[in-house]
């Protein structure tokens, strides 16, 4: 997942190592913007497209890990 | 054979600008440099109260008639393609066939489709061509969308500008056609990704309600799954390469899902039109937009460029064509 941490990183302008499976998402600016960049960001490196709707109810990281379990599955 | 070619493009924009800084100073947690980073649009153009989708092709195909030295009565056939009519009904092309004074003799329709309604348009016109019912298509596509956006909805209001674009096609001789067959695509359920739920007779209007609404990630999840399945079939229906194409000008959403599209489909950097800096997303007129400095640059090389709009219905076309 180090490259979903790396993406997600880029997306909120902090540095990667504040970004674990346990961070919540409302610390960042989890906005509509921030939303669409990570289901790019997925289709990238898992090449899975999420849920728009699901994935704006994820509140923690590992939230949108599992929804690409989901989705991958 | 007889076959319809694009002849010329010409775009008219109106004359209001909201520029970044005037977004930004209204949303104070996007700078100007964000919102062109993330969007790359730096201004959007802004009809005037008072002035229609009707006025905008109206100068839009007055300035191609002029650049091409036309006299209205060449044109057989006249396509409109807007979202924002000026009446529920008579039909606005029927009031732009007045005011250009084209011929009583010629057609005129408007079509209902938003991004994708260029590549839909270029197709009616190819058909009205190639099966001999006209000889000269004028193909306008004018909006504004500007009208229908919420002052505080900043998703929208930094994408969307207001714009026309007016496209000769013509019938040539020629050895193989100039515009291949379009293919097309519809997905009525996701109709509420974009919509404007007032005004029409489900939900009537009480006045200044009618409002966009627009599901981003939504939107971005339908462009990023169909539209690489669109231009594969594209390919397979016109026995084409990629590679083949010299240019790729898509429907100019917005910088950040053309970047995604360009990485997702290796298209080249050099190869993929990005022309929208000026002007934003001005709907069904981003294709000719970007088209026309292209057409203009005139006497090299025929080059085959594809075209795909995709948006709002959801609706979207790809077309492989020949300028």
């Amino acid at each position: 997942m180090s490259a979903l941490f790396a993406g997600l990183a880029e997306i909120f302008e902090v540095d990667e190592s504040e970004i674990s499976s346990a961070s919540e998402l409302a610390a960042f600016n989890w906005d509509s913007l921030a939303i669409i960049s990570t289901l790019a960001l997925v289709d990238e490196i898992n090449g899975v497209l999420l849920d728009g709707q699901a994935l704006a109810k994820c509140e923690t990281v590992a939230d949108i890990e599992a929804l690409i379990a989901k989705e991958a599955a | 054979m007889l076959t319809a070619r694009i002849k010329a493009i010409a775009g008219h924009l109106p004359e209001g600008r909201l520029t970044n800084d005037a977004l930004a100073a209204r949303f104070p947690d996007w700078s100007a440099d964000k919102i062109l980073d993330k969007t790359g649009i730096a201004e959007r153009r802004i009809a005037a109260d008072g002035e229609t989708s009707l006025d905008l092709a109206e100068g839009a195909a007055k300035a191609l008639l002029a650049q091409e030295g036309l006299n209205p009565g060449e044109i057989d056939f006249l396509l409109l393609c807007t979202q924002t009519p000026d009446y529920v009904l008579p039909t606005s092309a029927c009031l732009l066939q007045a005011r250009l004074g084209l011929p009583t003799s010629a057609g005129a329709l408007d079509f209902n489709l938003g991004c994708s309604g260029f590549v839909y348009g270029l197709s009616l016109a190819k058909a009205l061509i190639e099966s001999g019912q006209a000889k000269r298509v004028l193909l306008v596509t004018a909006d504004t969308y500007s009208k229908l956006l919420a002052p505080d909805d900043q998703g929208v209001r930094t994408l969307f500008g207001d714009g026309a674009a007016a496209t000769l096609v013509e019938a040539v001789e020629a050895q193989a056609p100039l515009i291949d067959p379009v293919v097309f695509g519809t997905d009525g359920l996701g109709g509420e990704r974009l919509i404007v739920k007032r005004g029409g007779f489900r939900e009537p209007s009480a006045g200044a309600d009618m409002v966009l609404e627009m599901d981003g990630p939504g939107v971005m999840a339908f462009t990023l799954g169909h539209v690489p399945k669109a231009i594969e079939q594209l390919l397979a229906r016109t026995g084409r390469t990629m590679d083949e194409h010299d240019l790729f000008v898509f429907h100019q959403a917005n910088g950040f899902i053309l970047d995604r599209l360009r990485k997702k489909l290796a298209i080249p950097p050099e190869r993929f039109v990005i022309d929208m800096r000026e002007v934003g997303n001005t709907v069904s007129s981003t294709i000719p937009l970007a088209l026309a400095p292209l057409l203009s640059q005139g006497a090299g090389a025929p080059r085959r460029v594809m075209l795909v709009g995709f948006g709002v219905g959801l609706s979207w076309a790809a077309a492989s064509v020949v300028i």
